[in-house]
């Protein structure tokens, strides 16, 4: 009766004492760690990715196909533009709230703080001396925000294009949405303008 | 004559610097005087002739020379006064007229970013009407219109 073979060391090299990595699946040949370990990292690491593509796609689906719309139709039949007027055109702009043209009966409600603001119609002449008080007004507004550039000046300098103190054209400074020609756009034109605006604002996110 | 009382009126204070007083359309009369003893013809046409109130300063670039001119009002005998000053060179600049009529001091900063007129020891010379960091005198018949774009890139403040 022979004696039975002295153990062998197991050809497993010691376990690490460092822990493992999420991102480390053990290879066939790597350290020895138990199925279920290995499961349960897989689970950690697939669970937020899971969670954030269910929601990220339920959340598109949402806004795009549900709440999108709603959102598009309560934010253009209420555009609330800065009351800031520049220069000529700020008339024409005023008139527009007037008895005559009635803006408001399309929810266009001027408001004397870009804070409560959705719309700026640049309506006038822009210097460079005004530029940078034009752009913190546009920053302070609220997203979602709209610009309509009302008049020559506003879109391209207009008569003082040349001037040595005028920018010439606003889309310089902000992004623009429509533009309105005319010196001065009589009312009719802005509404126009604020209506094509709804028009743009319809079909966001399409 | 008109010109001759004024003339005899400033003559103590600031004789020296009087080179002309002559008749000019709309105004009283208008006093030619020296730039360097500019401070000495506002404070006589102020206290001695009695011109309390500064209506204007403006600045004339006539390619060779830039004259300064000032039109002052007298409360008392309601009638305007016209006075200026030829300035010579490639830095021209003259004293400032805020102690005399502090009502100077925004007229002087137009003058001076327009057509580049230095107003010495103004208390506030900083830009009025450009954005503060706007390089040119705009008004100097030297200055050329720019393209639009070539103007934004020199000119850009924001
Ligand atoms: S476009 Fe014409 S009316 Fe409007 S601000 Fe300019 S100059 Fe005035």
């Amino acid at each position: 009766m022979s004696s039975p073979a002295p153990a062998v060391a197991s050809p497993v090299p010691p376990k690490s004492a460092a822990p493992l990595l999420e991102t480390e699946i053990p290879l066939v040949n790597g350290p020895a760690v138990p199925y279920v370990e290995i499961e349960t990292l897989r689970a950690r690491e697939f669970i937020p990715q899971a969670k954030e593509a269910l929601s990220s796609l339920l959340r598109e689906q949402m806004e795009g196909k549900l709440l999108r719309p709603v959102f598009n139709w309560a934010g253009r039949n209420s555009l609330f533009p800065l009351h800031w007027g520049l220069a000529c055109c700020a008339i024409e702009f005023a008139a527009a709230f007037g008895a005559r043209w009635d803006a408001e009966r399309f929810g266009v409600v001027p408001r004397s703080s870009p804070r409560q603001c959705d719309l700026l119609i640049v309506n006038g002449t822009v210097t460079w001396k005004v530029a940078h008080k034009l752009i913190t007004l546009y920053e302070q507004m609220p997203e979602p925000k709209w610009v309509i550039a009302m008049g020559n000046c506003a879109t391209g300098g207009g008569p003082f294009r040349t001037a040595y103190s005028v920018v010439p054209g606003v889309d310089k400074l902000v992004p623009v949405d429509i533009y309105i020609a005319g010196c001065p756009p009589r009312p009719e034109a802005l509404l126009d303008g604020i209506l094509q605006l709804e028009e743009l604002i319809r079909r966001r996110g399409e | 004559m008109a010109t001759d009382d004024l003339a005899t009126q400033l003559a103590p204070r600031a004789g020296a610097n009087i080179l002309a007083v002559e008749p000019f359309q709309g105004l009283t009369a208008r006093v030619r005087f020296r730039p360097e003893g500019a401070l000495d013809v506002f404070r006589a046409v102020h206290d001695d002739l009695g011109y309390d109130h500064l209506s204007m300063v403006g600045a004339i670039d006539w390619v060779d020379h830039r004259e300064v001119f000032y039109i002052v009002w007298s409360d008392v005998t309601k009638q305007y006064l016209g006075l200026s000053a030829d300035l010579t060179g490639d830095a021209p600049h003259i004293e400032s007229a805020t102690p005399v009529w502090p009502s100077a001091n925004w007229h002087e900063r137009e003058a001076w970013e327009l057509v580049g007129v230095a107003f010495d020891h103004h208390p506030d010379m900083r830009h009025l009407l450009m954005p503060d960091d706007y390089a040119f005198h705009p008004l100097l018949r030297s200055f050329k219109l720019h393209e639009p774009e070539e103007l934004e890139v020199k000119s850009r403040s924001v």
